[in-house]
């Protein structure tokens, strides 16, 4: 019979308030890195869609090397390569919260570049040359002839790499950002109780991201009704 | 606290330390690698079980698939890795790090590899297998014979991107006291300080196996889609 020694879930009501209130830094550095992520995914998807040979490669440069590396790899390049690379300056502005929404922004840029790179090449030119033709001015034929389109091919693989970063935020307690993960290290072995905090982690990550892929699913499955 | 007087310029360092710091980081690499290959393997056998027994008629065996894969999918592998290595020892299981890694990295890709078969199985056609049961083979044989050899090739390109997950996910591993890559870059970094050589280095030699398996996906992706 397997003995359950000391596994006091009683402890609950003093380890949850403090793990969700970290997993509002959790939420925080996940929302921060997603607009920087999508900031940056626009602007390398229109350098590798340009028509200059130069701008294109240094898109898929990026794109292949930011995508190419682990994610704790480019938490640990962000946070400490570049003070040691230029230690004239004052870096003292790069903490752990911002290394952790740069890393987990230039990873997802490389990642919704090539997104928003598909959505725009999905796109037929003759779409925007019918509109128009019909009379419509290029803002109109935008708004209710491209973005519409576009929309539906980007919007679903965008909604999954938010989830995906929602759980890849549980790595910046790596570089010790103080967020849900690693709160949850600290209780866990401060009270020697690692088995009922760690699943109660898994519970508060799992409660944050499962609505987020229930969303997904009801999302595809209504743009599938209009094919 | 005296800085100690040694050379921090990039080039200086990796003219005079590079050779060293390259070969300790890639004394790494069997366990990378070694711990890749085997959660795949693991994955993929345990992921086919999963897909298996989502596709089957009776609740009893969809329901804890489908529970299984909202589970695993819905939390963190670092917390899964934690769990395992740091919580088993509390219900009197230790298990070693190398073990903790397959399984744990093994479950969580199986999950997802899970719901590759399943959108390979079900977009064979349903006529495949009726024709199959009609010629009086058994439902396992037919799946074995008939649905899944036509299934690989679809599902060949999602298998090779998670085998890129999976590689590029070994860098958690140190976490859990597996000597890999990272782990040497750490304690490189711990003993030298030149964290810019060490891990761009290790950077580097992950960009050097993950690229060209992204080549690959891409061109199966490609002769996938020339297939259909």
């Amino acid at each position: 019979m397997l003995q359950l020694p000391g596994i006091y879930a009683e402890n609950i009501h003093r380890w949850l308030p403090e793990l969700l209130y970290y997993s509002l830094t959790t939420l925080n550095i996940a929302w921060a890195s997603f607009v920087l992520a999508v900031l940056i995914g626009l602007v390398f998807a229109l350098l590798r869609t340009s028509r200059s040979q130069l701008l294109r490669a240094v898109a898929v440069g990026y794109i292949e090397v930011a995508r190419g590396l682990p994610i704790v790899v480019v938490l640990y390049i962000v946070y400490y390569v570049p003070p040691q690379l230029m230690p004239g300056l004052d870096w003292r502005w790069l903490n752990t919260y911002l290394g952790a929404v740069l890393g987990l922004g230039i990873h997802g840029g490389a990642i919704l570049a090539e997104v928003f790179r598909s959505g725009i090449e999905a796109l037929h030119k003759g779409q925007m040359e019918a509109a128009l033709t019909l009379g419509m001015t290029p803002a109109k034929a935008m708004a209710y002839i491209i973005l519409p389109q576009a929309l539906r091919i980007v919007l679903p693989p965008v909604a999954n790499y938010a989830i995906g970063l929602l759980k890849d935020t549980s790595l910046c307690s790596l570089i010790g950002a103080n967020e849900l993960m690693n709160d949850a290290k600290s209780i866990a072995f401060a009270e020697y109780q690692p088995m009922a905090v760690f699943v109660l982690a898994a519970g508060i990550y799992f409660v944050m991201s499962y609505p987020l892929s229930l969303g997904v699913r009801y999302m595809e499955a209504r743009m599938n009704l209009g094919r | 606290m005296e800085p100690k007087p040694v050379a921090t310029g990039f080039f200086e360092v990796l003219d005079q330390k590079g050779w060293h710091f390259l070969t300790s980081l890639l004394g790494g690499l069997p366990e990378t690698v070694s711990v890749a290959v085997g959660s795949l393997l693991f994955a993929l056998v345990v992921g086919l079980v999963i897909a298996l027994m989502r596709l089957s008629r009776w609740r009893l065996l969809r329901f804890p698939a489908v529970a299984y894969v909202e589970f695993f999918r819905g939390t963190p592998a670092l917390v899964q890795l934690f769990v395992i290595y740091f919580g088993f020892p509390d219900i009197g299981y230790q298990p070693s790090p190398f073990q903790v890694a397959i399984v744990g990295l093994g479950l969580n890709a199986a999950a997802y590899l899970s719901e590759i078969y399943r959108a390979g199985i079900e977009a064979i056609h349903r006529g495949q297998m009726e024709a199959a049961l009609s010629l009086g083979m058994t439902p396992m044989r037919a799946m074995r014979y008939i649905v899944l050899p036509q299934a690989i090739r679809t599902m060949l390109p999602p298998i090779t991107n998670i085998s890129i997950v999976l590689l590029k996910d070994t860098a958690l591993i140190f976490t859990v006291g597996v000597v890999e890559i990272m782990a040497i870059a750490r304690q490189q970094v711990t003993d030298s300080l030149q964290s810019h050589v060490i891990y761009l280095m290790a950077g580097a030699i992950y960009l050097c196996m993950t690229i060209p398996m992204a080549r690959v996906a891409a061109r199966l992706e490609r002769a996938k889609r020339a297939w259909q």
